[in-house]
């Protein structure tokens, strides 16, 4: 039985304007780590601040462990949900030392209790030390972890994170990430994220729910939507992709590129989205003579470290291939580009 | 991470703190006459309890008129209470009206025999206090809660929605959450606005001898008016200086050590106002019971006597209210200037000597404005006398004596201003100047224009530096108005005092109209 | 912009650039009383006079505080004590013998520095609806009768109180003086700021009596139209029937002295004097000129044989204020 449950939850902040959260169905697992994913302006915060009683939704319902949080005739008020959030910029309270912010959902113990409970919090997210320094005198990775501890310590049923890693330079996000997901795994907390950024939404949760214009677009683990995206919408948004149409015969299409192997079925015409990496670019050697190899002109090239992205030309499209970056291939150089992967067939039309 | 101030900031803010210290060291000239005897008689009994009576009476007026200012700050900053702006506006008029009017309004409204004691008691209604420590209580504390509400608007405005939500989000209440973070975050607004109302009622001398509380200073007062003694009056007036440090080194103490800067990348969202519901007529009757005392009451009465006059022999008013308005729209543009540098040290460059020149601001206060006034005429006699007798002498004045509002104001709209914004400047290549004219000051702009507006509404109203420094013959409407009540006739006192305080309330509105508009972030 | 810059130099300069012929005069008596006066004055004289108005102990401490240096050329004070503190402190020049004995030797300066221009009786003004002229006593000593409590005003910070408590002090002792403060403060009087403060009091009938200087009342009736307050004399000779003054001093470092001993001059002229009968319900001091239909003589009212410049030395009489807890 799911933890959390949206049903067809909608929300308009304006009584003309297009809703910003359209009849969102969802159920989140115990346990679960479940990201909502989407760009700016498709709902993800709107569905948080929903979960937390900070919105009300015009319509649908939500219910935690079966209780109804919200739905016809009821509204629970935050504060007696037991929904823990943190915020994007963590609102920590700037007149209260960090083990104080951390003990301030506490009431329920007393307060030798509540310090208690606080500090070993705070030994979770390996802030010894710190419990008596005042927010501003943290900086921003510890900040994120008093925030945390702060949302956790009243043992809430669900923890909500609204963009939780987006204040962190890039070189701790990626180690932050890790760490705090081994915390919050180790407590089995049920999690709800939000973010924006593709490569934190497959790395740290448990499944996805791509979002757009304030509706679902797909739902999966991250592995299932990357590799099997539904629209070129999710295709787009996780990882980038190119786009082919081409016409279906089961277990294969044609198409501008030859005869590519699809992922499932393809039948009539199809859109078909094809990864950067499963693209292969060879330096067009007249030696070598590969079968099914077509030609391409490398039109600009991205060093990206581990691998380098170029942007070539082939057959009357543009296409991205994912290479290695010790290929020597600069703007106008000649190459022969071959289909190592699988396509997926889109349910988008190929118009 | 410690940076050196530039010297010509230095330099400025020096001159400020020091003018601001004028009066205290004036005091200590004066003093240093004093012999034995008035030496004996300051340390008698009877000054002790004089001052705690004072202190008393500060320490009351300053925590009733922050409990009422808080709810009002509330209702019309975060509620859908009707009108919103409106109120706001109105509710800040009191500042504008001279004690020396309101405790006349008072007795003649509530005083034994007075128009409305009659009516109330017929009708089993309480008559408000009017005498001794509850009308003084409640004379300085209708005239001065406007200090507190404009300073815990503003802190309302600037506070990160997010705080009240992660306090609801860790299981408050409303009411809890507004107790346990709202109230606290407002600490900086707090202690700026005890600091203005609690040194103004130590420096009243208007309600508290109108309405018969003996403060200490009308015991500096009678020195001057009764016994021509200005050595006894300046000991007493150094115990007040005294007093001051002490209530500011407090007032340190009250703002803690916490930021008070959002910590938010990018934009604050915007909150959603309150819904009132069951709330909306309470709240609006509290706003209405408080307009009604603090504008209603002394625009009736003002009415009642220009109505009730015989003589219809007014003076013209133009004039005056021109001289008003060109005085105090200087003064307020002084002080301003003045607290600049005096804010932005103690922002930017926080150390020892820049936070005791901001706190030096504050040194005269506390002084009942005759003081202030008798130091510069000193000053100007031996030091300026170029200046001495002209329009120059009399925006000096107001700058030293409002100076503290200015830097209250400019501090904490410098406090919220992102500080990367004059770096970027910097490295565009501006120089500090460059950076400070085009970059800081324009960011500042609300805020010197509420400094400045406030600046405005309390000189308009001031009047022993206004009589003893305007050039001769420089009539504003306070002096107006003083002249008429000295004598009482209160008949020809009312129309100077109503033109007052309509001015004063264009002023209301400008200060109000510029908040939440484009505020630095 | 311009404009006000160009307002606030004209304002600078105008000040500083007096006519020869231009008297600056310091007047604690208010614009409306006097500043008729000192219209009348220019019209005959052709001397112009420029007038800062303000409280007289206010404008004696700004005097004393400029000094040799101070603008001023005549001080006009609403009373004897602002005169006797700048007397005393040496800031007055001494005045022609032909214009001082124009006044009685009571209301001038015996060092002939200042002259009083009209007189101020104390009296008890009290609610014709709530006391019998009968039943008021005729010494300011029964007052301290215990059938007065609650009944009373006073106002005790101010100048003309003082200096009848000063008068009080030289004429009876400093023990009467302090039994009839202590016997007065036992009748729970209310306090005041000041004699119009204590008139509004009467009229609204919050209080029965209160000590006051007798042309508050006519004042009020001027502003209100009738009210149920009437003036008493107490007898004379009593220290409640002092008569104090306003008066005129010129200031010793005035470069205009003869402008200002004309001034000096006409406002004990018989025009002036009448003035201040008619207008301000002051005792004139020059002989000859009968004092308003509304007041006794001022022979009548029979002040005290006191030297008023002695009025000025108060800080005995803030003390006693102060120590028998009236202050």
């Amino acid at each position: 039985m799911p933890l959390l449950t949206l049903d067809t939850v909608s929300l308009r902040y304006t009584s003309t304007g297009t809703p910003a959260v359209d009849g969102l169905s969802l159920a989140v697992e115990p346990g679960e780590v479940v990201a909502l994913l989407g760009p700016s302006g498709c709902g993800k915060t709107t569905t948080l601040r929903m979960v937390a009683g900070f919105e009300r939704p015009d319509a649908g319902s939500v219910t935690l462990e079966g209780r109804v949080l919200v739905g016809p005739g009821t509204f629970v008020p935050p504060e007696q949900r037991s929904v823990g959030m943190v915020f994007q910029d963590y609102a920590l309270f700037p007149h209260l030392s960090v083990v104080d912010n951390v003990a301030f959902g506490l009431g329920a113990l007393s307060r030798a209790e509540a310090q208690a409970r606080a500090r070993s919090m705070l030994k979770l997210f390996g802030l010894e030390g710190f419990e008596s320094r005042m927010p501003h005198a943290l900086s921003g990775g510890q900040q994120q972890r008093v925030a945390l501890a702060r949302a956790l310590a009243p043992g809430p049923r669900v923890l909500l994170l609204d963009e939780p890693f987006s204040s962190l330079d890039s070189a701790l996000r990626a180690s932050t990430r890790v760490e705090v997901r081994r915390v919050l795994k180790s407590l089995g907390a049920t999690v709800m994220l939000v973010t924006h950024d593709q490569t934190e939404a497959m790395a740290f949760a448990d499944r996805l729910v791509v979002m757009r214009a304030g509706k679902v677009e797909q739902v999966g683990t991250p592995e299932a939507v990357y590799s099997t995206p539904r629209t070129a919408f999710v295709a787009y948004f996780l990882g980038g992709t190119n786009l082919l149409p081409g016409v279906g015969f089961g277990n294969g299409a044609r198409t501008v590129l030859g005869i590519l192997p699809v992922a499932g079925q393809a039948k009539g015409n199809v859109l078909l989205s094809l990864r950067p990496e499963s693209l292969r670019l060879v330096p067009d050697t007249d030696s070598v003579a590969v079968g099914g190899a077509l030609r391409a002109e490398v039109l600009a090239r991205e060093f990206q470290g581990p691998s380098a992205e170029y942007t070539v030309a082939c057959g009357g499209l543009e296409l991205t291939v994912r290479g290695a970056p010790e290929l020597a291939l600069g703007p106008g150089a000649r190459a022969r580009l071959e289909v190592v992967g699988r396509a997926v067939v889109l349910e988008d039309s190929p118009e | 991470m410690k940076r050196r101030a530039p010297g010509w900031l230095l330099a400025s803010g020096g001159l400020m703190a020091a003018l601001a210290l004028l009066p205290a060291v004036y005091l200590g000239v004066r003093a240093s006459e004093a012999d034995a005897d008035a030496w004996g008689m300051l340390l008698r009994d009877r000054t002790w309890g004089l001052l705690w009576r004072t202190l008393g009476l500060a320490a009351a007026v300053t925590g009733c008129a922050a409990a009422l200012a808080l709810p009002l700050a509330w209702l019309t900053t975060r509620s859908d209470l009707p009108g919103r702006r409106v109120w706001a506006v109105l509710l800040c008029v009191p500042l504008a009206l001279p004690t020396f009017v309101s405790g006349y309004v008072l007795l003649a409204a509530f005083g034994t025999g007075g128009a409305l004691e009659e009516p109330l008691t017929r009708w089993g209604l309480p008559v408000p206090p009017v005498y001794g420590f509850p009308g003084a209580l409640l004379a300085l504390t209708v005239s001065t809660y406007p200090y507190f509400l404009l300073a815990l608007r503003a802190g309302l405005q600037a506070q990160d929605p997010a705080w009240l939500e992660g306090a609801r989000s860790l299981g408050l209440t409303p009411a809890r959450a507004f107790w346990r973070v709202t109230v606290p975050l407002l600490r900086p607004a707090f202690a700026s606005g005890a600091l203005l109302v609690g040194l103004y009622v130590l420096s009243d001398f208007g309600a508290v001898a109108l309405l018969q509380y003996d403060a200490f200073s009308r015991a500096i007062y009678v020195q001057y008016e009764g016994a021509f003694d200005r050595t006894y009056a300046a000991l007493l007036g150094l115990a007040l200086v005294v007093v001051t440090v002490g209530v500011l080194v407090l007032e340190v103490r009250l703002r803690g050590r916490a930021g008070y800067f959002r910590s938010a990348k990018g934009a604050a969202r915007a909150a959603a106002p309150v819904r009132l519901g069951r709330w909306r007529v309470p709240a609006l009757l509290l706003c209405g019971a408080v307009v009604a005392l603090g504008v209603g009451l002394p625009v009736g009465v003002l009415l009642y006597w220009g109505v009730q006059g015989l003589s219809g022999a007014e003076g013209p008013v133009l004039g005056p209210a021109l001289n008003s308005v060109l005085a105090s729209a200087l003064g307020a543009s002084a002080a301003v200037l003045g607290a600049l540098p005096l804010a932005f040290l103690a922002v930017r460059y926080p150390g020892r000597l820049t936070v005791a020149m901001e706190r030096a601001a504050y040194g005269g206060y506390a002084l009942p404005p005759i003081v202030l006034a008798l130091s510069l005429v000193f000053l100007g006699v031996q030091a300026l006398p170029f200046l001495y007798g002209t329009l120059a002498m009399l925006v000096l004045a107001y700058l030293v004596r409002f100076l503290p509002q200015a830097v209250g104001t400019v501090r904490s709209t410098l406090l919220q201003l992102n500080p990367h914004l004059p770096e970027a400047a910097a490295s565009l290549g501006q120089a500090p100047s460059g950076v400070f004219r085009r970059v800081t000051v324009p960011l500042l702009r609300p805020g010197l224009l509420a400094g400045a507006a406030l600046v405005f509404l309390t000189a308009m109203k001031e009047l022993p530096a206004t009589l003893l420094l305007a050039p001769i013959g420089f009539d504003t409407l306070a002096t107006r108005v003083w002249s008429a009540t000295a004598e009482g006739r209160f008949a020809e006192a009312a129309l100077p005092a109503l033109v007052l305080l309509a001015v004063s309330g264009l002023g209301v509105g400008l200060l109000v109209s510029q908040e939440g508009g484009s505020a630095p972030s | 912009m311009t404009r006000l810059l160009s307002l606030f130099l004209s304002l600078t300069l105008s000040s500083t650039a007096l006519a020869a012929e231009t008297l600056t005069v310091y007047s604690g008596r208010n614009e409306k009383l006097v500043g008729p006066l000192f219209k009348k004055f220019t019209e005959k004289t052709g001397i112009q006079v420029k007038v800062r108005y303000g409280e007289t102990p206010q404008l004696a401490a700004t005097l004393l505080e400029e000094g040799a240096k101070t603008p001023a050329d005549v001080f006009f004070a609403q009373d004897a004590g602002g005169l006797g503190a700048l007397a005393n402190a040496g800031r007055l020049q001494a005045l022609p013998k032909e214009l001082l004995d124009k006044v009685d030797v009571r209301f001038r300066s015996p060092q002939g520095l200042w002259v009083g221009t009209s007189g101020r009786a104390r009296v008890v003004a009290y609610n014709t609806k709530k006391v019998k002229a009968e039943e008021l006593p005729k010494s300011i000593l029964g007052f301290t009768d215990p059938k007065w409590k609650g009944r009373l005003g006073w106002a005790p910070t101010n100048a003309s109180f003082q200096a009848f408590v000063t008068a009080l002090r030289l004429l009876k002792g400093e023990e009467a003086a302090t039994q009839w403060l202590k016997g007065i403060k036992a009748n729970n009087p209310r306090v005041y700021k000041n004699n119009a403060a204590i008139i509004e009091a009467l009229a609204r009938g919050e209080i029965d009596a209160g000590f006051v200087n007798h042309y508050y009342l006519f004042a009020a009736k001027k502003d209100k139209g009738e009210i149920p307050v009437a003036n008493h004399f107490v007898e004379a000779g009593d220290p409640g029937a002092l008569v104090n003054v306003a008066g005129v001093g010129i200031l010793k470092e005035s470069k205009k002295a003869d402008a200002a001993r004309k001034l000096v001059a006409y406002l004990l002229e018989p025009e002036a004097q009448a003035y201040f009968s008619q207008e301000t319900y002051e005792f004139p001091l020059v002989s000859g000129v009968k004092p308003s239909a509304a007041l006794p003589e001022l022979v009548k009212v029979g002040s005290p044989q006191l030297d008023l410049s002695k009025l000025d030395d108060l800080r005995g009489t803030v003390k006693l204020l102060q120590d028998t807890g009236v202050l």
